[in-house]
């Protein structure tokens, strides 16, 4: 063999070497994402669900859709501001409008400085009111409903 | 019970291949060079090249194991992507070296790894608490403010006719620094630590008038002095490629905090506006933007007009498919090989197949930077991996266009793979950010694991507690 081929053989190697690597760290990339717990957008792990509100009405609401399914947490914020647990972002929606609350086996929708008060089956919300299934929350121009 | 921390197999798996990339480099070196090949290229003695591939490989196994002790759970795939982009750029500096009679050149890029990977670990011990960097932001903007200064007064007392990328370089020879390098660091963790207290209101926008919501002033204010501090860099010292990389980089961290679509409309809009304005103004960028627009018209070599953008092309072009193999090419006829032009040098000796691999694992670095951003829980953590991942994605499109004749050509060092001292260290520096980032969040995640488990395990002990509360 002369220094030609054995060079040639050297050349070949060290691309293959390189995209060797990229195929090893894409594995080990594959592998991590796998195994990984699912993780929703923004990162933050979703905590116990206790329940849902159903989208029946977005308004002007553009980061949501119409028969969307969203989390209620133990503790959850509906509001325009992105650090909400449910972000709508309607212009008719306060920066944070109104709390739902797990206490006694039971949500609660409070009110958290809404300037136009959401309303539970019409009903203002000023104090705490408990809520029962199939209930509808309106909050500023969006319409949700409570489901399991 | 939840697995604990095991020994970085992954990592040491990974570092292999930069291992074997080195070794078969320097074969290939020892057969090619002990003889000159042509009448420009000078020998190099197998010894010379031996210093550097085992001086690199024993300070990746170094890195690695001191990571063993001082982050177990970081990120196990940014040090073998590092090292395998620097030990590309310590492989050419060796082979480079010599054509260009700095024998030791190979040498001198050893140490400067060295000196990064022994920052970069310093910086992940050092950031154990990563709270101190987020709690003043202001200590960051003074010392981005300093560093600016600084870089001006330098650039002043200089003759205004030095080529710019010298211009930005303090001292001389092995102390020589550039503050620009460190600048691009500041400013990521101050707009992050500002951004992390001020993201809602500017996400909300302060005055409307009809559908137009204005940003809110008060708040926008501080980004924008700090950014302008920064881009006067580029009409201080000519340097076209640092302002699109500090504006690139804050676009990118405005809009992941914000989620707001019209600051980036507005901000490419301002760019534009703001380029116009410079290329009528000033002269320097005409001749760039005329250097790259009339390459082929008049190769000028006094002068370096387009004979350095049109070498550099015909170095790609020699490569061909697969490239005419490492220390058989003569990539030194373009002008600045080691440093601006280093990806065509790399280019002609390994082909499109090695530039596509090269290109490949930058890609997998900011795609590595962006899932620590997407798995991060909290805000200024991601703020901070999307700011610092930024800074490779925008280095490595901005001189990979340059050097391709797709933009006007600046002098941003390629990550890792540019000859040069101060852009390895503040590198290697961001890599060590971006561990400890990685490392806080995987501990994290594994604490809420195990709390998670627990609460589990309770709960199916004792069913009847549940029952009677």
């Amino acid at each position: 063999m002369d220094s030609f081929e054995f060079l040639l053989i050297l050349r070949i190697a060290l691309v293959v070497i390189l995209y060797l690597a990229i195929l090893q760290i894409v594995v080990v990339a594959r592998r991590e994402l796998r195994q990984a717990p699912a993780f929703v957008a923004g990162g933050t792990r979703p905590q116990s669900v206790v329940g849902h509100l159903l989208v029946l009405d977005k308004g002007s609401a553009t980061n949501i859709r119409i028969g969307q399914r969203l989390d209620i947490e133990p503790i959850t914020t509906i509001g325009r501001a992105p650090t909400n647990t449910i972000v709508l972002d309607s212009k008719y929606v306060s920066v944070v409008h109104v709390r739902i609350i797990y206490r006694d086996r039971t949500l609660w929708v409070e009110d958290a400085g809404a300037t136009n008060k959401a309303k539970l089956e019409g009903q203002d919300v000023v104090q705490p009111i408990p809520v029962r299934p199939d209930n509808i929350l309106q909050v500023g121009d969006v319409r949700l409903r409570f489901t399991l | 019970m939840i697995k604990r921390t095991r020994y970085r197999w992954t990592e040491l798996w990974l570092l292999l291949m930069p291992a074997l990339f080195l070794l078969i480099g320097l074969v290939a070196l020892a057969v090619v060079k002990t003889q000159p090949v042509t009448i420009d290229q000078k020998s190099l003695p197998w010894q010379d090249a031996l210093t550097p591939v085992l001086g690199l490989i024993g300070a990746l196994v170094g890195a690695h194991i001191v990571l063993n002790i001082i982050a177990p759970d970081a990120d196990q795939t940014l040090l073998p992507i590092a090292g395998l982009l620097s030990s590309i750029g310590v492989l050419e500096a060796t082979r480079l070296g010599p054509d260009l009679g700095q024998q030791s050149l190979g040498a001198k890029q050893l140490v400067y790894v060295i000196i990064g990977l022994v920052l970069c670990v310093a910086t992940v011990w050092a950031t154990q608490q990563l709270r101190w960097l987020q709690r003043y932001p202001y200590i960051w903007a003074a010392v981005g403010i300093a560093l600016v200064g600084v870089t001006l007064a330098h650039a002043h007392s200089l003759s205004t006719d030095a080529p710019g990328r010298d211009v930005l370089t303090i001292g001389s020879g092995a102390l020589s620094f550039q503050p620009s390098e460190l600048l691009k660091i500041c400013l990521v963790v101050f707009f992050a630590s500002y951004l992390t207290d001020n993201r809602e209101v500017l996400a909300l926008g302060g005055t409307r008038l009809g559908p137009i919501v204005f940003p809110p002033v008060r708040q926008l204010g501080p980004l924008l002095v700090m950014l302008g501090l920064a881009l006067l860099i580029f009409v201080g010292v000519h340097e076209l490629g640092l302002a699109i990389l500090i504006f690139g980089l804050f676009l990118a961290m405005l809009y992941t905090s914000t989620n707001r679509l019209s600051y980036v409309v507005s901000g490419l809009i301002a760019f534009a506006g703001f380029s116009y304005i410079f290329y009528q103004v000033f002269s320097y960028a005409r001749v760039r933007v005329d250097i790259v627009a009339h390459a082929f018209d008049n190769i000028n070599i006094a002068t370096n007009q387009g004979f350095q953008i049109v070498q550099g092309l015909i170095a790609f072009g020699t490569g061909g498919l697969f490239g005419v193999g490492l220390g058989l090419g003569d990539p030194t006829f373009v002008p600045a090989s080691t440093t601006d032009y280093i990806a065509a040098s790399f280019a002609e000796e390994f082909g499109f197949a090695g530039l596509l691999a090269l290109i490949g694992l930058f890609m997998l670095l900011v795609y590595r930077g962006m899932m620590i951003a997407a798995r991060s829980s909290e805000t200024f953590n991601q703020l901070m991996a999307i700011g610092l991942t930024s800074i490779f994605a925008l280095q490595t499109l901005v001189i990979l266009a340059g050097n391709l004749k797709l933009l006007p050509l600046t002098g941003v060092p390629l990550p890792f793979v540019a000859y040069g001292g101060s852009s390895l260290v503040a590198n290697f520096i961001i890599i060590g950010l971006l561990l400890r980032l990685s490392q806080s969040d995987n501990l994290r995640r594994q604490r809420e694991e195990l709390k998670q488990e627990k609460q589990d395990l309770k709960r199916a002990a004792s069913p009847t507690q549940q029952l009677g509360s």
